[in-house]
């Protein structure tokens, strides 16, 4: 009902009252009303018989009329009844002003020459003017963009905070990856040193035991009985616990622990080197080295199912970000990984020519479709489920290596596989260039 | 009695060896990295407990542990992870069905403590048959339902699946679920876990304490890993579903929730199978006790 009221109110407010005037008035009459005051704005006159419009006079038409010769003399005096337009615009109160508008658009005669009537079940109210209607429904239109204007643009925003959010849950499974990597070898660490602990007490307590012992076999005073409990006690704490085997197995426990902690130490570092997010910090760094690190961060993504052949080459060192190209390479191993259904491989290359230093990254997965190729680097583009993928990774890595002055091309094969290709300018490099092959090629 | 037996499975050997130092003074203990030889163990030895990682290469704790279900359900279920993922909790609670969902690295001294209250249930457990057949248990006995959720469409589901065979009771808040589960108890609780403003984490963990045959079926749009750990350990929640809960799924587990009620009704020691962990949360221990003082204020005016 809300509705209908406020539907009400858009057509009341067009609502001008004016006194109608009556079928029986003559046309002399009429003459006179048009040169009044109260009705100068109009271009008809609304004709009302018992409350109800029963039609219209336009200035028009009564000009027509009137002006003809002897009309004045010969009609003067002949009621209005005659003359008027018996169909005129009419409108209800309680209509929505589209509805109102679309039948006086569809009815309105060119050029305009009478205005509409406003009725509220029927009987007269007032008189509307078309332009008036008209100057309502654009401003009413105009609102309406503007709502969806805004609906769209908080549709974007949301979507791209849900696409942030995404990315974040990305991490998220990256981060819980990592975790989990650190949390495994932390846990038998931990146990470890917890046992070892425990075992350290016994072994403390037994060799008081023996100590004591000792001291009693030494001591003159010492009874017979004295010697007996002592050993006696000794013997117990034997049966109770077998130091000697728990201390083997110990040993293994600290050698477990001491690769743990080695591992734990491998990743923190690695972590470290990844996240250093001071992106405008250019560096000389190998890119062998950065892709090295990619492929560590990435082993929670590629483990297990993907076999990597990497063939790193002697390149020069470049002046670069290296936490950005980190993350380039990232994406694409991510990606390849992506694209294989179960077991796969992934090759990368490393070389350099002239003044360059190339890169190229090939999975055999699934391929892309020529359709699509051109695609792949636009933000958002992205063939992955929802909360798979964002269709950032690969808008990012372009954005990265042009940065960087460089480029990166895509070569693809449906059902065969998809390489990329980096080529990055050296640029400080000569001087810095040192052999970093043997260390980097495994 | 003889030595419990443990069995421990992780994909990290060094794992396994660390645990068994922990173990083996007290238990009979088998470890294996492979989930099938897991499987074959519990086919072939009675075990008591079965302490599983969650992510390994050839298949998902939760997972093993389901299977685990099926070849040998006295035995009590751990799953012991560096990896709490919001979906492998899931799984742990509706197919895993854990007793505990614990976390590495681990305190030795409570992992020691948990392992062995597992023991000693599963111990008497294996005396009672798991699996009675309870239809005649059920027509004698009214259950009831109790709904505590804002959400309509889970309410109008409770009702088009049980109809009259159970009396429904939908608290539309706090203050009303207490009251009502003051009056009497309840066989199954539908809960959300936020009811308007309050969160009723500490009601559905109060209830377990008191009511350990009280199944729960947590429906929520709420995820957030850490707080569903401790909703499985400290009010073992039978499930977990996501909202939007299609009608089917939550029909299907209000039908089965049922029916561990009725197993588990007259069972002690089957009922000690989801003894819950002490309340961690201060807060929420203060909201306990406050509880439980409303509660018995309650029942000794009811004069039940
Ligand atoms: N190695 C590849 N093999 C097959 N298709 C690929 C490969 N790399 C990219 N694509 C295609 O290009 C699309 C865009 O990749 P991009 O990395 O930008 O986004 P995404 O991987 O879908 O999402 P995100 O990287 O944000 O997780 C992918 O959805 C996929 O269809
Ligand atoms: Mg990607």
């Amino acid at each position: 009902m809300q509705q209908a009221t406020q539907t009400g109110k858009e057509i009341f407010s067009l609502i001008n009252t004016i006194d109608a005037i009556s079928p029986d008035c003559s046309l002399e009459d009429v003459a006179a009303f048009f040169t009044h005051p109260q009705y100068s704005k109009l271009l008809s006159l609304p004709v009302v018989e018992e409350g109800r419009p029963v039609g219209m006079i336009s200035r028009y038409r009564f000009m027509d009329i009137y002006l003809k010769r002897y009309a004045r003399e010969l009609h003067g005096k002949r009621p209005i009844r005659k003359f008027i337009n018996g169909k005129p615009l009419l409108v209800e109160l309680d209509q929505p002003l589209a509805v109102a508008a679309r039948h006086v658009l569809a009815n309105m005669q060119f050029p305009l020459t009478e205005d509409f009537i406003v009725t509220q079940g029927g009987r007269y109210l007032g008189v509307g003017f078309v332009m008036d209607l008209l100057h309502a429904m654009e401003q009413q239109m105009r609102a309406n963009t503007m709502e969806l204007e805004q609906a769209n643009s908080q549709l974007k925003s949301s979507q791209l905070a849900l696409v942030q959010s995404e990315k974040m849950a990305s991490l998220g499974q990256m981060v819980a990856g990592i975790a989990h990597e650190i949390n495994t070898p932390l846990g038998y660490v931990q146990n470890n040193v917890a046992i070892g602990q425990e075992l350290f007490q016994q072994v403390q307590s037994m060799i008081a035991g023996y100590e004591a012992l000792v001291d009693d076999l030494l001591d003159e005073q010492a009874t017979e009985a004295q010697i007996a409990a002592q050993m006696q006690q000794i013997a117990e704490r034997r049966a109770d616990v077998n130091v000697q085997e728990m201390l083997g197995e110990m040993q293994g426990l600290m050698e477990d622990s001491l690769y743990g902690i080695a591992q734990i130490s491998e990743l923190v570092l690695n972590l470290k080197n990844f996240s250093r997010m001071d992106a405008a910090a250019t560096e000389a760094v190998n890119l062998n080295e950065c892709i090295e690190s990619a492929l560590n961060i990435g082993r929670t993504v590629l483990k297990d199912r993907v076999e990597v052949i990497k063939e790193l080459g002697d390149i020069p060192k470049i002046s670069c970000a290296p936490s950005q190209l980190n993350q380039v390479f990232l994406n694409l191993f991510t990606n390849a990984a992506q694209a294989m259904e179960g077991l796969g491989k992934l090759h990368i290359k490393t070389w350099s020519s002239e003044s360059a230093v190339h890169i190229s990254v090939a999975d055999n997965g699934k391929g892309i479709p020529e359709e699509i190729l051109t695609r792949i680097f636009d933000p958002f583009f992205t063939t992955k489920p929802v909360g798979e993928g964002t269709g950032l990774g690969l808008a990012i890595t372009h954005q990265i290596i042009q940065k960087h002055g460089g480029e990166i091309h895509v070569d693809s094969r449906v059902g065969e596989g998809t390489c990329f290709h980096i080529k990055l300018p050296v640029v400080t490099s000569i001087l810095m260039h040192q052999p970093a092959a043997s260390e980097a090629a495994t | 009695m003889s030595k419990p037996t443990l069995l421990l499975i992780d994909d990290e050997e060094r794992i396994l060896r660390s645990l068994r130092m922990l173990f083996f003074s007290g238990y009979k203990v088998h470890m294996t990295t492979d989930p099938q030889e897991a499987i074959r163990i519990l086919r072939e030895e009675r075990v008591h407990v079965i302490v599983s990682d969650q992510r390994m290469p050839l298949m998902q704790g939760s997972e093993l542990l389901s299977l685990a279900r099926e070849a040998s359900p006295a035995t009590m279920r751990i799953l012991l992870t560096g990896y709490s993922d919001l979906d492998a909790s899931i799984a742990s609670v509706n197919e895993g069905e854990v007793f505990r969902y614990l976390m590495k690295p681990w305190d030795a001294e409570e992992v020691k403590k948990v392992v062995a209250e597992a023991a000693a249930i599963a111990e008497a457990s294996f005396a009672v048959q798991m699996h009675t057949d309870i239809s005649v248990d059920t027509a004698s006995a009214r259950s009831r339902v109790l709904i505590m959720d804002h959400d309509e469409s889970t309410a109008r589901t409770v009702h088009e699946t049980l109809g009259d065979r159970c009396e429904i009771i939908w608290a539309s808040d706090a203050q009303h679920a207490m009251e009502e589960l003051a009056k009497q108890d309840v066989s199954v609780v539908v809960s959300d876990l936020m009811l308007g403003e309050t969160n009723v984490g500490y009601i559905l963990k109060t209830i377990k304490q008191l009511n350990p045959q009280t199944q729960c079926i947590v429906v929520t749009s709420f995820n957030d890993t850490s707080r569903l750990i401790e909703l499985i350990n400290q009010a073992q929640i039978t499930r977990f579903l996501p909202k939007p809960v299609s009608k089917n799924l939550l029909a299907r587990n209000l039908e089965s929730m049922l029916e561990r009620f009725h197993a588990v009704r007259n069972q002690p020691a089957l009922q000690n199978r989801q003894a819950v962990a002490p309340i961690s949360d201060p807060k929420e221990k203060i909201q306990a006790g406050n509880f439980l003082g409303m509660l018995g204020r309650l029942r000794a005016r009811m004069g039940a």
